[in-house]
């Protein structure tokens, strides 16, 4: 049953084009191909569990002259975790347009998005790779722009040329690595890539392509805007997964495919840009005027957390250590992308029922919006990574990873990343516990606040005490099958 | 001695390319930018037919030169004549052609020593190999529709969420005013021979350079002339059609992809029997959706009435506006 890997491809493709020809039921139709492939994911995520990674591959040809879809432990928990986003923000998406016209734009894009996300995630080819970047940066920029009020036009062109300079830096390192080894599957490569001038030119190529998706400090400058002026579900999308799915990318080269080409000196370089993201973007987090820019801004610093790791899988010999700080990476990921997309949609709410989202004239919201406010404290407890939630375990594994790697200086890093994040929580809550009459209406459970806590509980309560069994899993069924 | 002569005769190809790759680049004038860069889309598709890449040559001469010099003509349209291309100081510009000549000769370096590493074949053996039961005998389109049809598959999801992107920024642009009879004269000779042009560019594709690209692209420059000699034609189109039309390609290419899925295990795994007529309908399709996509993206916007339906549907119960209860 390795089907379900293209049906978690094939159902949301097949949903954008109903919900474009049948723009009536569009809703109907995104939320229904959403729950089953949401269903699909899991399927896929239990298969690795029980028999470990496995291959479809397409068109049955062999390695090489097709293309292969694999899955594997990192692959499919990052699957699911986005698919769980993904409704969550349609759930939310459905209540959030209430413009018919509008919700008819957005499906189709969203539900190309969702594709774009999955295909990623589940590739094993490096030109289908630069494929699904292609498609995901195009959706995510046609999903920017339809908040249509001149900033996000703006960003959204800005995140067009950005966007479009990365994937062709990209694209010719991938040109560059099918001259010199005469294949594009990522296992083939493996066992076959060497250093030599050739490989370190397209390996460099490739992560500059990937650092500018994945908007690394100093190339983070696209992303507060685009993030900030996006409708709230798309923010929620691109802060939580799209940004993501290219560290994701990353990752997959950096360990377990160009490992002979890359040295120490260029993971430590990636370390300190990543240390510098954590103190500026919480920096700039904290002096940000408006919710969803302290949302974007925090986001760079979080991706910043996700790079401290590199050095320190790099150093760490191979083994259970090593193992450790891989899985404590994807952990900071998923409640990352949990949390991030609560707070946005919960910053939603609120801009819906305040007409702004100023930080500053959020008095009153606490007693006008409980529940939002509630999620808002929740996942700021998992930005901060205090325990419960599953960035404490990240966070504490980050720090025993650096000592044990000899590399103490990353834990002031950690430490003051800490500091500052708790300043930008807390400065929120202070004006929304404050006096004010922000809102009128006093709203008990809403509908569009649901998605919401579901995506704020499974941060800090599921993640933070149902994380164990991530250990066994990542280090038992990690890696790419038939090499 | 002809081989002297061919040699002068690449060579002054290639300077002709950078010249006009950097006189592109340099240029100021908005208009006289996109004019070389219509060029240099043509004198490229002439050095990919010397490097003996037909189907490349095809491409590029239809959609880079075609097609993008259609579109790009029809952007700047838009906005003032007196446009400039960049209002970045010289020395950011300086800086960026800085990056541009270090990073050509990084990557001419990196080239360099790949054509070493390598046997030269790469996958051309496998694809040899295989191409008998692949159902068409060009080696391009068996890649392209066959070996890696899930890539082709994911292309045409992004012209598609291309176009969605220009129909959701946009009305259509105003039509001309003034029509010359001679484009009237000139088109309808003009239409009925692409039209043809395309068809046997998707015929052929089977095994000569050809395919679905190509002939959409064909298609809708013949849509695209129609559209500017006679600007009222589209009226009374069937919008419903024209999303069915646009979505059609994928449509067909996925389902074909399931029911192969259903039979041979594996998604996409065509029968080596009927391989060769599910690839044509395949391209066929893709063809009709590629045509449309196009001539939608050359009119920039939607089409008059294209959300019509909704906003009947949606003014009784949906008052709000936008982003919805404020208050």
């Amino acid at each position: 049953m390795s089907d379900a890997i293209i049906w978690v491809i094939m159902i949301p493709l097949l949903g954008s084009l109903i919900s474009l020809t049948w723009s009536r039921y569009a809703s109907f139709i995104a939320i229904t191909s959403n729950m089953l492939a949401l269903a699909a994911s899991i399927i896929i995520v239990r298969q690795v569990y029980q028999s470990g990674p496995f291959i479809h591959q397409l068109g049955s040809w062999q390695t090489g002259l097709g293309i292969s879809l694999r899955a594997d432990a990192l692959s499919s928990i990052l699957l699911v975790m986005s698919m769980s986003v993904i409704s969550a923000a349609t759930f939310y998406a459905s209540t959030y347009f209430t413009d018919a016209v509008k919700r008819a734009r957005f499906w189709p894009l969203w539900l190309m998005l969702v594709v774009a996300l999955n295909a990623l995630l589940l590739s094993g080819d490096l030109f289908n790779l630069y494929v699904t970047l292609e498609l995901l940066g195009l959706s995510a920029i046609a999903l920017t722009a339809l908040s249509d009020n001149r900033a996000a036009l703006q960003a959204a062109i800005r995140y067009l040329s950005i966007g479009l300079l990365g994937s062709l830096v990209f694209l010719a390192g991938v040109a560059l690595v099918y001259t010199g080894y005469g294949t594009l599957d990522l296992a083939t490569l493996s066992n076959v890539v060497q250093a030599s001038p050739l490989s370190q030119v397209a390996f460099g190529l490739m992560t500059a392509g990937l650092l500018i998706k994945s908007a690394l400090f100093p190339l983070h400058f696209w992303l507060p805007s685009a993030h900030a002026s996006a409708p709230a579900p798309v923010s929620a999308a691109l802060s939580a997964l799209v940004v993501k799915v290219a560290v994701y990318i990353l990752l997959r080269l950096w360990i377990d495919v160009f490992d002979p080409v890359l040295t120490p000196f260029s993971a430590m370089l990636l370390g300190m840009l990543g240390a510098i993201a954590v103190i500026w973007g919480s920096w700039q987090a904290l002096q940000a005027q408006r919710l969803k820019l302290m949302a974007a801004y925090s986001t760079v610093a979080q991706i910043g957390y996700l790079f401290i790791f590199l050095p320190l899988i790099v150093a760490l010999p191979d083994g259970p250590l090593k193992d450790a700080a891989y899985t404590a990476l994807l952990l900071m990921a998923l409640t990352h992308g949990f949390a991030k997309s609560a707070f946005f949609l919960s910053a939603g709410v609120i801009q819906q029922y305040c007409g702004h989202d100023r930080i500053a004239e959020l008095g009153g919201t606490a007693r006008a919006l409980p529940l939002t406010i509630f999620v808002i404290a929740l996942s700021g407890v998992a930005l901060i990574g205090l325990p419960p939630s599953g960035s404490f375990l990240g966070k504490w594994h980050l720090i025993s990873s650096s000592l044990h790697a000899g590399q103490w200086w990353w834990v002031p890093v950690i430490a003051a990343g800490s500091i500052l994040a708790t300043a930008y929580v807390f400065r929120i809550l202070g004006h929304a516990f404050a006096p004010g009459e922000g809102v009128d209406q006093v709203l008990k459970w809403g509908r569009e606040e649901i998605p919401a806590l579901i995506l704020a509980l499974l941060a800090t309560l599921i993640l933070g005490f149902g994380s164990a069994g991530l250990w066994d899993f990542v280090s038992q069924h990690n890696g790419f099958p038939g090499g | 001695m002809i081989e002297i002569l061919w040699f002068i005769f690449d060579i002054m190809l290639v300077l002709l390319l950078l010249a006009l790759a950097w006189t592109t680049c340099s240029t100021q004038d908005v208009m006289r930018a996109v004019t070389l860069f219509i060029a240099m889309g043509l004198l490229l598709a002439v050095i990919w037919a010397r490097l003996k890449a037909p189907d490349l040559a095809l491409a590029e001469a239809v959609i880079g030169a075609g097609i993008s010099g259609a579109l790009l003509l029809s952007a700047i349209k838009d906005y003032p004549s007196n446009l400039m291309v960049s209002h970045r100081s010289p020395v950011m510009r300086g800086m960026i052609n800085i990056f541009t000549i270090a990073l050509t000769i990084l990557m001419s370096w990196a080239v360099w020593h790949g054509i070493e590493m390598s046997d030269g074949k790469r996958l051309s053996e496998q694809v040899a190999s295989q191409l008998s039961i692949s159902g068409v005998s060009n080696p391009v389109t068996a890649v392209l529709l066959n070996f890696r049809a899930y890539d082709t598959l994911l292309e045409l999801a992004v012209v598609l969420t291309a176009v969605l992107t220009v129909l959701i920024l946009n009305e259509k642009r105003a039509d001309h005013k003034v029509i010359s009879p001679l484009l009237q004269g000139m088109t309808r000779w003009l239409v009925p021979l692409l039209v043809i042009t395309s068809g046997y560019l998707l015929w052929v594709g089977a095994h000569a350079p050809g395919g679905a690209f190509q002939a959409g692209a064909m298609l809708a420059a013949a849509m695209i002339l129609l559209q500017l000699a006679y600007p009222s034609i589209h009226q009374g189109f069937n919008l419903y059609l024209l999303r069915l039309l646009l979505v059609i390609g994928i449509l067909i290419f996925v389902l074909v992809g399931l029911w192969m899925m259903l039979l041979n295990d594996d998604f996409l795994a065509y029968s080596p029997a009927w391989a060769g007529s599910l690839i044509l309908i395949i391209e066929t399709a893709a063809t009709l959706s590629i045509a449309t996509a196009l001539t939608l993206a050359y009119l920039g916007g939607r089409p008059t009435g294209w959300e019509n339906g909704l906003k009947k549907s949606a003014s009784h119960k949906d008052s709000h506006t936008d982003n919805g209860r404020v208050k």
